[in-house]
């Protein structure tokens, strides 16, 4: 069963492992160097005043993400955060920013401004297995989208589906122009808009 | 046997007859998915009978063949007897992290000490869990399979 998730819902939830212990609690994502998907978490220690811990959580050694708690087999699943971070980065040399998203504006490929990136929607796979996607970013919507599903004005939270691979940079968040027409006010729906834009982009088989 | 209509049951000591305390906890061992302990309240001495040297779970009373197998809780149970090992009120987690509830009861076996399975969550709405999809008990949570 995937299910989608947003990153807000992730940041402080308890890793726990399979014997049930928490062993930390997710402070940060870290995502791949292009954008694309999850590649890991930074972690803090347990309770209020548990500093950052010198871990890091990769995504291969997650069981289990849902709405209550990170899921991994034992303690032996935490890794240096440096070799974590590392790790994304080096999937794709140096492209993009990859890491915070928040705040970037989210541009079209023919110029239009749909809005500021306020949080990122991410594609949970079945018991960590494949990929944790980033499939959409949510964004406060501009004006210029406003008018053109008249589904709110601006300001509005919306879901902007994402193509398999996208360009990030610290300012800048590039769609194509078909995303436009495949934005959501809603998660339940937002994952099937996805697979249709996707779809689309992929274009008659 | 739910554990809430076992607690409070007398145990009784088959050569003298007499009682020799009352049902006051469990220790579940979540690598073998069944209770390894009884606790017992009001014993003189050991409070704890493992559950391989119980001579009868009964509608009215356990049984034991005399006081000599009431221990204090050692290794293995002692660790079970432990904060980290409390399984009822300890929240459910499943292995894809969701929460389920807090345990509110466990449904065990009475001849074999199996856990059937754990009831789960608010009292009107409770989730049963099967015995065999216990993971873990740990200090955080019981850790239990997702539902296929």
């Amino acid at each position: 069963m995937s299910r989608l998730m947003r990153t807000s819902e992730i940041a402080s939830l308890p890793v726990v492992t399979l014997a049930g212990d928490d062993v930390a609690q997710v402070k940060d994502l870290v995502f791949s160097a292009d954008g694309g998907a999850v590649a890991g978490f930074t972690l803090a220690g347990r309770g209020l005043l548990a500093g950052p811990l010198k871990q890091g959580l990769a995504w291969p050694k997650v069981v289990g993400l849902g709405p209550d708690a990170v899921m991994v087999a034992d303690e032996e699943s935490l890794e240096p955060r440096d070799e974590v971070i590392a790790a994304a980065a080096s999937t794709v040399e140096g492209v993009g920013s990859g890491g915070n998203v928040l705040g970037d504006r989210v541009l079209t490929d023919s110029g239009t401004d749909l809005g500021k990136v306020v949080d990122v929607v991410i594609d949970v796979g079945p018991g960590g297995a494949g990929q944790c996607d980033v499939v959409g970013y949510e964004i406060e919507a501009s004006e210029a989208l406003s008018p053109a599903g008249s589904k709110g004005g601006k300001g509005t939270r919306m879901l902007v589906p994402l193509p398999d691979t996208i360009s990030v940079s610290k300012e800048h968040v590039m769609v194509p122009a078909a995303a436009r027409d495949f934005v959501t006010q809603d998660l339940a729906g937002f994952g099937a808009s996805v697979q249709q834009f996707r779809d689309q982009l992929r274009g008659p088989a | 046997m739910l554990f809430s209509d076992l607690k409070g049951r007398k145990l009784v000591d088959t050569s003298s007859a007499d009682t020799v305390g009352k049902v006051d906890g469990f220790l579940l061992d979540p690598a073998t998915q069944s209770i390894a302990a009884l606790e017992f309240k009001k014993t003189d001495g050991g409070d704890t009978v493992a559950w391989s040297v119980i001579t009868a779970v009964g509608d009215d009373a356990v049984t034991i063949p005399g006081t000599n197998v009431l221990i204090e809780a050692e290794g293995r149970l002692a660790e079970l007897a432990s904060k980290r090992g409390v399984v009822l009120k300890k929240r459910v987690l499943t292995d894809a992290g969701d929460d389920l509830g807090e345990v509110r009861d466990v449904d065990l076996d009475p001849s074999t000490g199996s856990v059937r399975e754990l009831v789960v969550g608010a009292k009107k709405t409770p989730t049963h869990v099967a015995g065999a999809r216990i993971l873990g008990v740990g200090e955080y949570a019981v850790v239990v399979r997702a539902a296929d």
